[in-house]
């Protein structure tokens, strides 16, 4: 049976090809985003392990609350730590370092260089002694006045700088220009995973980054016959319990390990991705396998009548689905660096550099991928497989092969249940998740195996609608098409169970997308409304890139420009409540004109209220007290990013679902920086007196920004909503372009049905064109069959994306998320279905209308 | 130039040859036949005599290697593949062994079929004559997979005869058919030619069907062996058997 199953796959080079495709965009995504974890791994294992080389031991600030985006800049510590540090025994060497990423290095436009947004950190280092610095000059010298710096060698590279060059760097205190002193290589010229290091002198890079009389690190070396971990012990026992004291080794696989989960969100998105392509992809395999198992009906019941066992046309079919995963895995693992190169070019679009240094195959990668590959092919011909074990003997002597009828209907009523049982749970498992009470985490997993469950349903339920939706679907197409367009409606209708799985794979994509779409639009609709209804001031202060802090200096600067009336100020922390309970982001604000410049909306208290805030009150966001169980007159004990412990008492509640300015609860800003060190603001809302000239108020306002502080920006109202907008849509269109890869997937199986269709039908078109039918007549009728699947999975799909949209914006709407549906998106959806479904049509069609008239007539 | 006008099919030293050098095979070896209008022509020979071949060539579905075809007064033998189809469209009707009756399709939209492809309109007095004729007119909204074979096949005979073709050929009409239906199937023909004045040339190997033609044309080799009018079957059994 083996030799058979290598000969009917080798026998069908093309379709085994075709089929394997249906896998090969999955797998190439799961090896892809395998490739680059392990790369973007590697290279950040490398680069810390090269910034901690020579560092027995290293000291830094304690985070305490990590936050949603890793560890926080922090404030640094006293200087005079050092010299605690260098009175332990088994010192040999100490020295302390400013290390603070809040800066940034810009072009002569103003701009930022490398990424424009959200892109790898700029950070200002300041020397060490060896065997510290693990940076080497090979060219100038290390910055000796504070008007010097040096930079990074792939920087000066990337930006074309020579030394002598004047270059503008902004950092807490604003900007200023520098003279490049030399260009330095990274340890052993490690990539830095694009970001930039600029030196400084000490003295410089503390007044930089407004730390004057501060380390943000101190490095020990251990003398002779002490090792890293005892020198660790001793040091940590010598100092106060508020910094971290950990061994080099440590200090590298922490920092290597933040930016590693930070990835990983990545690597996860794109595996749930990759596994919507296998979903699809297993779709396509399962008709593909069904049609030419029916096809080959005659074949197995000959095989039977010669005494074949039904286990072994099972074995036999399993095993040529095995091939055809294997190939799709061999293809796929050579696609997946393919995948890296996109998902980098895509990345690298919209500001990311991903560092990947020497893509390499590991075998873990081959291996999961070779399973992705031959598991998703040999499951997805497993039950069209066991079909072929029912055929019986005596059907090798029948007419005509594929299934008859009788047969279809037989088996018609035990799939109805099971298609409906499917939906319904699929169905209940959703609204469970949406609707009921859960974690993130799990919530995630448990929507995905409801929506398993309902696109499978509804792919079986289809087979018996199919009928009738082509049908309606049909009806204009044969109204303005004439013959072609009537055979192409019947013939979408021929094979329903057929249809509807080659429907059901776009349906998928198609859900997905309109999901996103609709959600997303509700998601921008929410937070536009919520700068309309709440952002009362002229203008907001913000980091360029959207989302970093901005120097606290803007906001005294800002005030003294005539036509300001008011400026407030927001700054936030990553905080716990009650030492280890649940991390929120904590609100500094500040008391006097916050409520001119926002209408905050109290449900319990007044603008009153945040007056008498004082340092021990506090505020809090409707919906997040009532999630927390949190009451106007209790005390919340917080503990801040830096490991200290405050108590609060909540003195008003306001209702701030999209968290504008109270995401959960909020004190006062001066408590922030006194007992947390938050010494920079997350924004600032600016009011212009009355009567004020706004644009002239404005421009004065946005000179300052450029020549004092050129990584903070103005925005209106209106930049405001334009920019949240814009941050959403990025994504979107990142997760339209993996969703993409599904669709495509989809088209292929489109392609597949439709070929193989046409090979049962050429007996059809042979008569068709015997009788007067031109080509172009018999390519419109595949071409209109065709148009009419996608339109079919096209618009099931947009139904339950829309229907899934409204339900999760419904579950969402505590978080303030208002329902709006993009007129524009179904347009969109419906034309690219017809033009996908037209280009799916090109290879079939043409074999159809070439088809040769005599052979297709004496065919039997 | 006369002649032609009342012979609706005519071919001239017609070739066709499959494959090259050493393999190749002259299934038809310069064969010359007029087709006069209003008659039924059997086209008989054993397998291989290039009968099947001979058809094709006439109706324009495959392409002479040599010689010329006319077909109602015009060369076709030079035609593209567009102006072919276009032929076979408005002035040829096809009878196939296998019915070969599109599935999705009614019995009457099947008979209908040819003047839809051409964006005709459909005569509703010729097409319910014909439906009376053939014999289906109660059945004109079942689908053929609800049809017995003779049933199908004089579907397909009506589809042939609706767009009032030049001619009409018949590739082994029972080749699929029990005695009965085959009766009825070639009276069917028989009278198209007589009371309806269809042209029909038939290929077979059956010479009891071969019998209901006007006129017998022998193809042995390539070649006609004979070409004569003939009353019965075991005339054209004869026929065979000396070639």
């Amino acid at each position: 049976m083996l030799r058979l199953a290598i000969r009917n796959f080798g026998a069908r080079k093309l379709r085994s090809v075709a089929t394997a495709m249906a896998v090969f965009f999955g797998v190439a995504m799961v090896a892809g985003t395998l490739i680059l974890s392990d790369s973007v791994n590697a290279s950040f294992d490398e680069l810390f392990g090269e910034v901690n080389a020579g560092i027995d031991v290293s000291i830094r600030p304690e985070v305490a609350v990590e936050g949603e985006f890793g560890s926080v800049p922090t404030t640094g510590f006293d200087a005079s730590l050092l010299k605690q540090v260098r009175g332990v025994d088994g010192v040999e060497k100490a020295a302390g370092t400013i290390n603070d990423p809040r800066i940034s290095i810009l072009d002569e436009n103003g701009d930022r260089i490398g990424p424009p947004q959200g892109g790898p950190p700029h950070i200002a280092v300041s020397p060490l002694p060896e065997p510290f610095e693990s940076l080497s000059y090979i060219e100038g010298s290390q910055p000796r006045t504070p008007d010097e710096f040096g930079i990074d060698s792939i920087s000066a590279d990337n930006e074309g700088y020579e030394i002598g060059d004047t270059v503008r760097i902004t950092g807490p205190a604003g900007a200023k220009e520098y003279t490049l002193s030399g260009i330095a290589e990274f340890g052993s010229g490690a990539s830095l995973g694009g970001a930039s290091l600029a030196e400084f002198t000490l003295g410089e890079a503390r007044r930089l980054t407004d730390k004057p009389g501060k380390f943000d690190a101190i490095d020990a070396a251990a003398a002779d016959g002490v090792t890293p971990e005892q020198l660790a012990q001793r040091i940590a026992a010598a100092l106060p319990s508020n910094v971290d004291v950990r061994t080099g080794t440590e200090t590298a696989a922490e920092d290597a390990g933040d930016i590693k989960d930070g990835f990983a969100f990545l690597t996860t998105a794109l595996l749930v991705f990759a596994a919507i392509a296998v979903f699809v992809g297993a779709f396509l395999i399962y008709n593909t396998f069904s049609i030419t198992i029916a096809q080959r009906t005659r074949e197995f019941a000959m095989l039977r009548t010669l005494g074949a066992s039904a286990r072994q046309l099972v074995a036999g079919v399993l095993a040529e689905a095995a091939m055809v995963g294997a190939l799709a895995s061999a293809l796929g693992i050579a696609g997946g660096f393919g995948f890296v190169v996109a998902i980098k070019a895509i990345f690298s679009a919209v500001g990311f550099d991903l560092p990947t240094s020497g893509l390499g195959l590991d075998l873990t990668t081959v291996l999961i991928a070779i399973a992705v590959g031959i598991g998703a092919t040999v499951l997805s011909a497993l039950a069209p497989a066991l079909r072929a074990t029912r055929v019986a003997p005596l059907e090798a002597l029948r007419e005509s092969g594929g299934s008859t009828e009788a047969e279809v209907r037989r088996h018609g009523r035990r799939r109805t249940v099971i298609a409906a049982v499917l939906s319904v749970l699929g169905v209940a498992i959703i609204a469970l998740t949406l609707f009921g009470s859960g974690g993130i985490g799990s919530a995630l997993v448990q929507l995905g195996v409801g929506l398993v469950a309902l696109f499978i349903g509804l792919a079986m339920l289809g087979g018996r609608a199919v009928p009738a939706i082509a049908s309606a679907l049909g009806w204009p197409i044969e109204k303005l098409r004439g013959i072609p367009g009537r055979l192409a409606r019947e013939n979408s209708q021929r094979e329903p169970a057929r249809t509807a799985t080659t429907a059901a794979a776009l349906m998928i994509g198609v859900a997905l997308v309109v999901f996103v779409g609709v959600f997303s639009s509700s998601i921008k609709t929410s937070a536009t409304e919520t700068i309309d209804s709440q952002f009362a001031g002229d203008l907001a202060i913000v980091n360029t890139d959207g989302f970093s802090p901005i120097p606290a200096k803007i906001a005294d600067e800002v005030a003294g420009i005539d036509g300001v009336q008011s400026v407030s100020p927001l700054s936030t922390v990553p905080a716990k409540l009650d030492d280890g309970g649940e991390e929120i982001n904590l609100t500094g604000v500040e008391p006097d004109g916050l409520a001119a410049i926002a209408n905050l909306d109290w449900t319990d208290g007044s603008d009153e209220t945040l007056a008498e805030l004082g340092s021990s009150g506090a505020i809090v966001e409707q919906g997040w007290a009532d999630d927390n169980d949190v009451e106007v007159g209790d005390t919340v004990p917080l503990t801040g990013a830096n490991g200290e412990q405050i108590e609060v008492e909540v003195r008003g509640a306001v209702d701030d679902q999209s968290g504008l300015v109270v995401g959960s609860l909020a004190i006062a800003r001066t408590t922030l920086r006194d007992t947390f060190g938050v010494t920079d603001d997350f924004l600032d809302f600016v009011g212009f007196a009355p009567g004020a000239d706004a644009a002239a108020t404005r421009n004065a306002v946005d000179e300052l920004l450029a020549s004092r502080f050129p990584n903070a920006e103005s925005r209106d109202q209106n930049e405001l909503k334009a920019d949240q907008e814009d941050a959403i849509n990025q994504v979107v269109a990142l997760i339209y372009v993996l969703l993409g890869l599904s669709v495509i997937v989809s088209v292929f199986g489109i392609v597949n049905t439709l070929s193989l269709t046409i090979l049962e039908r050429r007996r059809e078109f042979g008569m068709l064109r015997a009788i007067g039918s031109s080509r172009r007549q018999v390519r419109r009728m595949v071409r209109y069959e065709s148009v009419i699947t996608a339109l079919l999975g096209t618009i099931v799909g947009a139904v339950v994306g829309l229907v899934l949209a409204i339900a999760a914006v419904e579950a969402l709407k505590d978080e303030g998320l208002v329902l709006s549906v993009p007129i524009a998106l179904p347009i969109v959806v419906l034309i690219a279905a017809i033009v996908l479904g037209a280009l799916a049509a090109i290879g079939p069609a043409r074999r159809a209308s070439r088809v040769n008239v005599i052979e297709a007539l004496q065919y039997e | 130039m006369e002649a032609q006008a009342e012979m609706i099919v005519r071919c001239v030293d017609l070739r066709r040859r499959y494959g090259e050098g050493e393999a190749a095979v002259d299934a038809l070896a310069g064969v010359t036949l007029d087709f006069p209008r209003g008659e039924l022509t059997s086209i008989v020979g054993p397998s291989g005599s290039g009968k099947s071949t001979l058809m094709h060539v006439l109706a324009g579905l495959d392409r002479p290697t040599g010689g010329q075809v006319w077909v109602d007064g015009s060369e076709i033998t030079a035609l593209e593949d567009a102006e072919l189809t276009r032929l076979r469209r408005d002035k040829l009707g096809f009878i196939f062994q296998f019915f070969n009756l599109v599935p999705v399709l009614s019995a009457e939209e099947n008979v209908t079929l040819p003047l839809r492809i051409a964006g005709r309109d459909v005569d509703d007095g010729w097409l319910e004559t014909l439906l009376d004729t053939v014999g289906i007119a109660d059945r004109r909204t079942h689908r053929p997979a609800e049809l017995s074979g003779g049933q199908q096949q004089r579907v397909a005979i009506a589809r042939a005869l609706i767009s009032k073709p030049a001619v009409v050929f018949a590739d082994e009409p029972t080749g699929n058919l029990d005695s009965t239906s085959s009766t009825h199937v070639l009276e069917l023909l028989r009278r198209s030619v007589d009371e309806l004045g269809h042209t029909v040339i038939m290929v077979t190997h059956d010479p009891r069907v071969a019998a209901y033609a006007d006129r017998v044309v022998l193809l042995v080799d390539g070649g006609v062996s004979s070409d004569t009018s003939v009353a019965s079957a075991e005339q054209v059994h004869e026929l065979m058997q000396t070639a």
